[in-house]
């Protein structure tokens, strides 16, 4: 899962990434509203955390110009103002949810696992397919009731093909999930953790689709 | 104020009833004038009429005694059932004698006031056993016959008051009629100032737009307009006030949401180097968070200064050099890109050396930090004669032209990604407005940031004191470096 983070303080920025990456997710992170705008427009993000006092653009005005131009990436407003006329106006502007600094981590990483959530359209907190199911809030994955150990990245990978169990998602898409600015990806890391994850979940709880990329396989 | 308009009575404080009181009072005066004017008028006209009534009855009787002597004492007689109505004011009794030129009585009514019949001719009035009379003395052409004839003016002067109020009461019954009209007409006026009433404590403290003043009587433009500019000023006060806050929240609540996020992510961290760098981020918090209470303290003692607790003669010379001295001290590195033009004869100004060093430090601080590491930094001086400027300039990327004006604002601050409180300006102006300056900033045309300390007085004698050492220790102590 590859999140935005847009975020002027450096100090309070290093956190977050830091929090965020902990609970497994690939995190970018802008200092401003312009390069939010034009990160957003060219990567595909599953939620950005934005902060609303930034120096040039206001978050207000990113996250506006953000739904004007239709995008629906989920975002989690960040700021310092906690007047009611401050909550509404942010939300009213095209957030998906709220937080008042100073805030805990754990209940950011929870917002974020709800905004996740709604946007797979799913009701359930813990994810689960065929004999699998993965919660993403305690970062387990059990097979038949059976605790299965996952790396972080095979986790990751896993929760981003079951989180949209009908699509394929390519190479490529499945990398952006994995790896923020500045990771390096390996040629062929992909294929390693899928090739991990078949040997631990079943040869064919992930279906190769030729020429596409990756896909669960059918419910049985 | 307050009170005494409060205590004063309603009525006084009311315009509608001040014009209704001053204009009834008009009317009713002039009524009252014009009341007295027509009675004795009416009076007048009355008694003019009488009059002629009574030398119309005298002359009656003299002609009827021409060649008529003989039957005198019949025609008494008879003259006495020609006696008006005794309820009639109109028709008054008619009294009369009638004598001879020597003056014996002929003939006489029975009520007839006993008056000699010989006397000037012509009206009279005479009072006669308690009673009040109008006499008209007539004699006949020929001398022979005398005829006196008498009203009373107690029936007179009743004949004339009825006539007189049957003119006057119309204008008596009409008034209150006048008086509806006048308060009606009133009310009607004062309606637009209803209006406007009723417009202003309709709003809610966050409706403050003009009041429209297309519908605004002329007398009340005056008032309006003073409403509106003052609405404006509220607006811009709310305004300030608003982005104060949210400013405020924003600088005080993200340092501390910093500290937060790193303690939590040392604490869950496994691995030894992440948590190392949460810990070491979190000691810069720390550090930040205090420099930031440091400011807010420092702001707070001047805040509630009217003059300068250490009034004295500072010398230029001596403040840059202790200021950069102390610089150099604590990064050594940074100091380097400072110069100065400044020589040992620079005059001396009135102010409290203390605080004009640290406001030195913060104008060097905020060049060292928002310029690039290898833009020149040069502090200099104005001489304007009474006045002198101290200015620190920078060839740095200087400031957008609409931040300019907010730059000493609390809690301001142009970017953020460059760790400050957004306080130090505003210490700078409130140490400035202290000595009677101000701290002026502006973009240099060459490009960088110009920062003046602006009108610093010449002091009195050229005796410059030495620093304090507690100056120079606070200079030293007071802004960490290395964040």
């Amino acid at each position: 899962m590859r999140i935005l983070l847009v975020e002027d303080d450096p100090l309070l920025g290093d956190g977050i990434r830091a929090g965020l990456s902990l609970a497994g997710y690939a995190v970018d992170w802008v200092h401003d509203g312009g390069p939010a705008l034009a990160a957003l427009a060219s990567h595909q993000y599953d939620a950005c955390v934005l902060d609303l006092g930034l120096p040039g653009q206001d978050g207000i005005a990113v996250l506006q110009a953000l739904r004007r131009r239709g995008d629906l990436t989920p975002v989690l407003v960040l700021t310092a103002r906690d007047t009611q006329a401050d909550k509404i106006g942010g939300l009213d502007a095209g957030a998906d949810d709220y937080l008042t600094k100073p805030f805990d981590l754990g209940e950011l990483q929870a917002r974020i696992r709800a905004l996740l959530r709604r946007a797979g359209g799913q009701a359930q907190p813990v994810l689960s397919h065929r004999d699998v199911t993965l919660d993403p809030a305690s970062k387990r994955v059990t097979r038949a009731g059976r605790e299965v150990a996952l790396s972080a990245r095979e986790f990751a990978l896993l929760e981003a093909l079951m989180r949209h169990p009908q699509h394929i998602r390519s190479r490529a898409q499945l990398e952006d999930s994995l790896y923020a600015w500045g990771e390096e990806a390996g040629s062929n890391t992909v294929e390693v953790y899928i090739h991990h994850l078949r040997k631990k979940l079943g040869a064919d709880f992930i279906r190769t689709v030729r020429g596409l990329g990756y896909q669960l396989g059918a419910d049985r | 104020m307050r009170e005494a308009a409060a205590h004063a009575p309603l009525r006084l404080r009311s315009l509608r009833w001040r014009l209704l009181a001053a204009v009834c009072a008009a009317v009713l005066l002039l009524w009252l004038l014009t009341g007295w004017l027509s009675y004795t008028q009416a009076q007048h006209e009355a008694e003019e009429l009488m009059d002629g009534n009574l030398a119309q009855s005298g002359r009656l009787l003299l002609a009827l005694l021409r060649d008529n002597e003989a039957d005198l004492r019949e025609l008494a007689g008879r003259l006495a059932t020609v006696r008006g109505a005794a309820d009639n004011i109109y028709e008054p009794p008619l009294e009369f004698q009638i004598g001879r030129a020597d003056g014996s009585i002929l003939a006489r009514s029975e009520a007839a006031p006993h008056l000699p019949v010989l006397g000037v001719t012509g009206y009279r009035d005479i009072v006669r056993e308690d009673t009040a009379w109008r006499v008209l003395n007539v004699a006949s052409q020929d001398g022979r016959y005398r005829v006196q004839v008498a009203q009373s003016i107690a029936l007179r002067d009743r004949a004339a008051l009825e006539v007189a109020s049957h003119t006057v009461l119309p204008l008596a019954l009409l008034s209150p009629v006048l008086i509806v009209l006048i308060y009606l007409s009133v009310l009607r006026a004062l309606r637009p100032l209803d209006r406007l009433a009723g417009e202003i404590s309709a709003r809610n403290p966050d409706n403050l737009a003009p009041i429209p003043v297309q519908q605004v009587p002329t007398e009340a433009l005056p008032l309006v307009g003073a409403i509106n500019r003052l609405l404006q000023r509220v607006a811009r006060t709310l305004d300030n006030e608003r982005r104060f806050t949210a400013d405020a929240a924003h600088e005080l609540r993200t340092p501390l949401a910093a500290l937060k996020v790193h303690t939590q992510v040392a604490r869950l961290c496994r691995e030894d180097a992440a948590r190392e760098h949460a810990l070491r981020q979190l000691e810069h918090g720390v550090d930040r968070v205090s420099r930031l209470v440091e400011q807010l303290l420092r702001l707070a003692r001047l805040d509630p200064l009217n003059t300068l607790p250490d009034p004295g003669a500072v010398s230029l010379h001596a403040l840059v050099d202790h200021t950069l001295e102390a610089l150099r001290q604590s990064t050594p590195a940074a100091a380097q890109r400072i110069t100065h033009t400044l020589s040992p004869d620079t005059p001396a100004v009135a102010g409290d050396a203390d605080l004009l060093q640290i406001a030195l430090r913060n104008l060097l601080d905020n060049a060292l930090r928002y310029s690039p590491a290898e833009a020149a930094i040069q502090v200099a001086v104005e001489d304007h004669g009474q006045a002198v400027d101290l200015v620190v300039a920078d060839n740095g990327p200087g400031v957008p032209p609409d931040a300019l004006a907010r730059l000493g604002e609390r809690f301001f601050r142009v970017t953020g990604t460059v760790e400050g409180s957004g306080l130090g300006l505003a210490i700078v102006a409130r140490i400035m407005a202290l000595h009677g300056g101000r701290l002026a900033l502006s973009n240099r045309p060459q490009g960088g940031l110009r920062a003046a300390l602006c009108g610093l007085k010449r002091a009195a004698a050229d005796c410059a004191r030495p620093l304090s050492p507690h100056a120079a220790a606070r200079a030293a102590g007071g802004r960490q470096s290395g964040h």
